[in-house]
């Protein structure tokens, strides 16, 4: 109804003060339609009830006229939604000041009680027409007025005519501030129409960008391989990937929307590996990375915690690899070591011993070339298992399974065993071995005296190695605070500046394969500086071309407290 | 009076070698090949002097005949333990509870030498 009543009353236009206008000048049209009909309903009662046979001229005039104003009314309405709001306001109120002009005697309409007629169309006009055509129908009123007072005899009431003009004045102001506040609040509104279009823009923007980024984490998460679980701060899982479910073959709805315990009871993992996921739970462990077994599978688990931008823990992500493959082979891997180990070294010892009976003439005197070729025969099994040792340690070193064991050594005694296993090998190559130790260097040291003496072995080693003529020195020195060192000096060719960065480099020698004259795998440097890294310490090297190579190791100095103990072996 | 040394090694070779070194020096010279074999003849034979013992034996290891020498054969307490093994490691881990330990590859001059210093001298 009210739509209905709403559809009459509006114009179509898109200009909203002549959309205002016209819904106006309808209303307006409205309420004298209204008027008019109870004016005819007044006439036909009053006939009725005066009992006359006919009817009086002047009932027939206004008869007349109220037909006259209801087609005038309705044909406006028409002009109003079909043609302008301004003609159709325009003929509107030319029809009212018209109609007023023989509403009362003339005498009223200029000096009496219908005077107050005319301001009407002055008033509307500033409304429904322009703001300034109240002054047009102020006009129209005032001569109107004169012209009745004039036909009747009289002089213009200019209190009347100037009271028009003021009147038209107050509704010329009242009209145009209207218009202007409407027009502010026009514009208000555009631009908070504008607003509201930009923020939900931004609003659709950052959600699209939320989407496309929720589908690309969704995307990576289904793609790798890795089984991937997130946990909330009371570890219920609140995400898992495809991949978690391959690797436990379990399906994830035993996953999602669970606490991580149900998990972790799960017949098919294994009672350690139990304990260990229990432990992340309880303890609420920083990155750790620890293995588990699950129905005959190893998996590598590593748990990362996870914060909010407020630094508060939001829960844990867990990710899950599957290591089985990769322990196998490193399962391999060290029983082949072990086996290597000695299978390898057994046999080699087998014919040192017995060519070393041979060099010590146990059956009897030996001819002067077959003490030689004895003493060749050590040389090179000795060489081969210093090879084989090397290329066990280094294995072992990338397994990572070989340890440092602290206990108690003697710096002397490194000096002594080093003097005992290597002035012959010096000697032999018309060299000298020489050392000194600091004597501000603590008697004993906590240290892994066999991982020690191997550093300085081969530290030896390599210099007599690329050493011709001259000496090696090895000193043993106290660097305060806390810190003791191991140098080893030769008077060798020394290493291209160039070649120092790689020196430490695994099978790595500074000739080329080709070219070399120093045999070995390359292997003795890399496996000091990684023994010497696995003891807390640093290696530096100082060479030039010609003028011999300096080795320099600083190693963090724990103080032994057993120094009494007697640890010489005879 | 022979001294009675007792050389536990599964490896011939080693064995005869190390036998060699011993014999040179004045020792007589026993030789068991295993574990098993060990055991049974440190409960009832004469107790040695000496016993170079490998870590690496079958059916029973050496770390644990070891064990067995020190716990219970009051019989051996006055026997000098030589432990032979290729593990550096190993020889750490059971050097505390033996008289020596050698790592192999054992030198028999450094084995003849050593024994040599040991054995009681001679009226």
């Amino acid at each position: 109804m009210r739509s209905r009543i709403d559809q009459i009353l509006s114009v179509p236009t898109s200009d909203p003060d002549e959309a205002r206008r016209g819904r106006l000048l309808n209303i307006l049209l409205l309420g004298e339609l209204v008027s008019a009909l109870l004016g005819l309903i007044a006439v036909i009662v009053y006939v009725t009830n005066s009992g006359k046979s006919s009817i009086d001229a002047e009932i027939q005039i206004l008869l007349g006229g109220i037909v006259i104003f209801t087609l005038g009314i309705f044909g406006i309405y028409q002009v109003n939604r079909r043609l302008s709001s301004r003609v159709a306001a325009l003929l509107f109120l030319l029809l009212l000041t018209f109609i007023f002009v023989f509403t009362d005697s003339t005498e009223e309409l200029v000096n009496g009680r219908s005077l107050f007629l005319f301001t009407l169309p002055i008033a509307i006009a500033s409304l429904i027409l322009a703001p300034p055509a109240s002054f047009l129908f102020a006009a129209i009123s005032s001569l109107i007025v004169a012209w009745l007072a004039a036909s009747i005899g009289l002089a213009p009431n200019v209190f009347v005519i100037s009271g028009f003009f003021m009147l038209a004045l107050v509704s010329w102001l009242s009209a145009r501030s209207l218009e202007q506040a409407l027009q502010e609040l026009r514009m208000i509104n555009a631009n908070l129409d504008h607003v509201v279009i930009e923020r939900t823009q931004a609003l659709s923007e950052s959600l699209e960008r939320e989407r496309t980024e929720a589908g690309r984490n969704q995307a990576i998460l289904n793609s790798i391989a890795d089984g991937v679980i997130v946990f909330d701060r009371k570890w219920n899982a609140t995400l898992a990937n495809p991949a978690i479910k391959g690797m436990l073959e379990v399906p994830l709805e035993l996953i999602v929307n669970k606490n991580f315990s149900e998990l972790i009871e799960h017949p098919r993992l294994q009672p350690t590996s139990r304990r260990l996921l229990y432990a992340i739970m309880e303890h609420d462990t920083q990155p750790v990375g620890f293995r588990i077994e699950w129905a005959g599978k190893t998996l590598s688990v590593s748990a990362a915690q996870v914060y909010n931008n407020r630094s508060e823990n939001i829960g844990t992500v867990i990710v899950f690899r599957d290591f089985t493959r990769e322990a196998e082979v490193e399962k391999l891997k060290s029983t082949f070591v072990a086996i290597v180990s000695h299978e390898l070294r057994t046999p080699l010892s087998a014919i040192l011993g017995y060519a070393e009976m041979f060099n010590e003439a146990v059956y009897g005197p030996m001819n002067e070339k077959q003490v030689n070729m004895a003493d060749r025969i050590m040389k090179n099994t000795q060489r081969l298992l210093g090879l084989i040792n090397d290329l066990l340690d280094q294995a072992q070193m990338e397994a990572g399974k070989l340890t440092i064991k602290m206990a108690p050594v003697r710096p002397a005694e490194l000096l002594e065993n080093l003097h005992s296993l290597m002035d012959k090998t010096a000697s032999d190559k018309g060299l000298r071995l020489t050392s000194d130790i600091d004597d501000n260097l603590p008697e004993a040291l906590n240290g892994d005296a066999a991982r020690l003496q191997q550093v300085l072995v081969n530290l030896v080693n390599n210099a007599v190695k690329f050493t011709d003529q001259g000496s090696i020195h090895v000193g043993l020195f106290f660097s305060a605070p806390k810190k003791w060192g191991i140098r080893v000096s030769d008077t060798g060719h020394g290493i291209p500046e160039s070649e120092l960065p790689y020196i430490f480099d695994t099978f790595r020698q500074v000739e080329g394969t080709a070219t070399r004259v120093h045999g070995g795998f390359g292997l003795g440097l890399s496996i000091v500086k990684q023994l010497v890294s696995l003891m807390n310490g640093e290696i530096k090297v100082q060479s030039k071309t010609d003028m011999g190579t300096t080795f320099i190791i600083n190693l963090p100095m724990i103080v032994s407290e057993s120094t009494k103990k007697d640890w010489t072996l005879s | 009076m022979s001294i009675l040394a007792l050389i536990i090694e599964d490896d011939e070779d080693l064995a005869s070698i190390f036998a060699e070194a011993l014999r040179g020096v004045g020792f007589e010279v026993e030789h068991v090949t295993d574990g098993r074999l060990a055991e049974a003849r440190l409960k009832n034979g004469p107790p040695p002097f000496l016993i170079l013992l490998d870590m690496h034996l079958p059916h029973v290891s050496g770390g644990d005949i070891l064990a067995n020498i020190i716990k219970k054969e009051e019989h051996l307490a006055k026997t000098m333990v030589i432990l032979t093994t290729a593990d550096a490691r190993m020889g750490e881990t059971y050097g505390e509870m033996a008289d020596f330990v050698m790592i192999k590859p054992i030198s028999f001059v450094q084995l003849r030498d050593l024994t040599s210093r040991l054995k009681p001298k001679e009226e």
